[in-house]
């Protein structure tokens, strides 16, 4: 048995997960366990489904085709059955992703697309869709000193004084060989996320596992049209809307999560962390030009 | 499916006025007398290939799976926007007609209803893909020839779209024409130029879509090239993908005749020379 902790919750799993922070925790008092199956093809008295899913009261059904099928139920439990033939390692990328994801919203935390890195001790979120760019903004971040936090779920909780706190998901980035060729981090590249694909897991010079105080949310766009390069503050309306938009898989949150329960838990983070656009010119050789943009803004938030 | 699927495919091989076609539809829609924001266009059909809209119905993250993994659950996808679509969707695609692994149609009859199919003589489409793509009207006309060329299908990286395999321009035009499943409805982008009000006012008919000869001239005239010229001047284009080349760069039809070099144009007709003839586009080589 492994156990982590993972966007703040002590997780005991079966299955190893490359990149999750490991800690000492005994099994027993875990928050969370992850166990192999058996799960099934279909629910009994669905009440909503997608292509992939399904959906009955507090369990949730996902299939990934030739893979692995999992059910989540009720923000502590995810089961795990595996195809014949597919190895534990190709399917812990989907158990740290969607599956979490699901069960962070069954909890009815505030979970956003995004990466999350500290310096100082305090942290911003980047979001954005994926292949916006956030792993390798975050990367580049890293290079220059910031410490990993949060790579793709950016779980946000409030601590005793209810300040909003970003909640580490793991120690390790995930990127693609074109970002890893053109940071130039060949030295820290780890394993494949999967078997026989360019994803690699990318261990950072420093990672934190302790929660951070979130000081700004930046959501990261590309430059096109009518938008241009820079980074512009958004008022109170549209950083409420952006911040359901920014959710991880937001149409999850709008069938599980509870509404007002969110909607305070988003309020009182808009309240400590402002939420900026942060739109960066097209081209990976503009990215260092982004990189100091957003050090210099980040800097000046915290005078 | 009991009930007819409110998707309609707006089929093509890139550059061959589906953005145009679009920009019609959207004015339709909006039915203003002030032609509609390119960069703001009320369509919610969105293009097919969109990585945004597949995770958001799979709730699975795309760079987790392969390309073909992606392709065998599209279809499902597809089913599920039609499901819950409560009017029409006219969905931008690319992508050649195939057919997956085991069989299935990956935008077949069962999650669509029709398709409309816009052909553009090859000859003019590689200028135009050479300016798109900023490469050379060689490395454009190498791609069209390719049976096996995609759009998105890198291994190194997240493209911004799915995979979209386009089979050739040869490929792309008779796997489209000459399947049988989905209804399909061919427009030529030279005959919509000549006559923009008939050719559009066609589509709409074969997809059971009404409107009133003075709102089909009102939106062919916010469609106008000059028009959509004088936007992406003014305030730029999103879907521009060039840094240099302008999208509505000069939309006319027959200008291979000045800028490709015999070579050029013999390499697009020893290729597709049977389908250009099929289509009335004339071998300038003999």
């Amino acid at each position: 048995m492994f156990t982590y902790l993972i966007s703040g919750l002590h997780v005991s799993s079966e299955l190893e997960l490359p990149g999750a922070i490991h800690e000492g925790c005994p099994a027993a008092a875990a928050d969370v366990s992850i166990r192999r199956g058996p799960v099934p093809t279909a629910l009994d008295g669905a009440t909503a489904r997608g292509p992939t899913w399904e959906m009955a009261g507090e369990v949730f059904l996902l299939r990934v085709p030739r893979l692995a099928r999992f059910r989540i139920t009720g923000g502590r439990d995810i089961a795990v059955e595996i195809e014949p033939g597919i190895s534990d390692h190709d399917v812990a990328g989907f158990v740290l992703g969607t599956a979490f994801g699901i069960l962070l919203h069954q909890r009815g935390a505030l979970v956003l697309h995004g990466a999350a890195v500290a310096k100082d001790g305090r942290a911003i979120a980047i979001c954005g869709a994926s292949g916006a760019g956030k792993s390798t903004l975050a990367a580049a971040l890293c290079r220059g000193g910031c410490a990993l936090v949060a790579d793709d779920i950016c779980a946000v909780g409030l601590d005793a004084s209810r300040r909003p706190m970003v909640l580490p998901d793991g120690r390790q980035l995930k990127l693609w060989k074109e970002s890893i060729d053109r940071l130039d981090l060949a030295e820290l590249r780890g394993e494949a996320v999967r078997r026989s694909f360019e994803k690699y897991y990318i261990d950072p010079s420093a990672a934190r596992a302790e929660p951070s105080p979130l000081s700004a949310i930046y959501v990261l766009r590309e430059a096109r049209a009518p938008l241009k390069a820079g980074i512009e503050s958004l008022a109170l309306p549209d950083a409420v809307r952006m911040l359901d938009y920014e959710a991880y898989r937001p149409g999850l949150r709008a069938k599980i999560g509870q509404k007002a329960q969110l909607l305070a838990l988003a309020a009182t983070t808009l309240g400590h962390a402002k939420m900026f656009l942060l739109i960066r010119p097209r081209g990976f050789e503009k990215l260092q030009d982004t990189v100091d943009e957003l050090q210099v803004h980040w800097d000046s938030l915290e005078r | 499916m009991t009930v007819p699927s409110h998707i309609i495919w707006l089929a093509s091989f890139p550059k061959s006025g589906n953005t145009w076609f679009r920009i019609f539809l959207a004015n339709l829609t909006k039915g203003d007398a002030e032609p509609a924001d390119i960069n703001n266009l009320d369509e919610r059909g969105g293009i097919a290939s969109g990585r945004h809209e597949f995770e958001a119905a799979t709730m699975l993250d795309s760079g987790l799976l392969s390309h073909d993994d992606i392709d065998d659950l599209r279809p499902r996808v597809y089913a599920t926007i039609a499901a819950e679509a409560s009017e029409d969707r006219w969905i931008k695609v690319h992508d050649a007609y195939t057919t997956l692994q085991d069989g299935e149609p990956l935008l077949g009859r069962n999650v669509a209803r029709a398709a409309i199919y816009l052909v553009r003589d090859p000859r003019d489409v590689a200028i135009s893909l050479a300016h798109h793509n900023s490469m050379a009207v060689d490395g454009a006309i190498k791609f069209m020839n390719a049976a096996d060329g995609a759009f998105c299908g890198g291994s190194k990286g997240l493209a911004p779209q799915l995979r979209q395999k386009l089979t050739g321009w040869s490929g792309h035009v008779t796997s489209w024409l000459d399947q049988t499943d989905v209804p399909v409805h061919l427009m030529r982008y030279e005959d919509l130029q000549a006559a923009p009000a008939e050719f559009f006012a066609g589509a709409l008919k074969i997809a059971g879509r009404s409107a009133a000869p003075d709102d089909i001239e009102r939106a062919v005239g916010h469609a106008d090239f000059s028009e959509l010229q004088r936007q992406e001047s003014e305030k730029g284009f999103a879907e521009r993908m060039s840094r240099t080349a302008m999208f509505f760069r000069s939309g006319r039809s027959g200008g291979w005749r000045e800028s490709l070099t015999a070579a050029q144009i013999a390499a697009i007709e020893q290729c597709h020379g049977a389908v250009m003839a099929r289509l009335g586009y004339r071998a300038a080589s003999g």
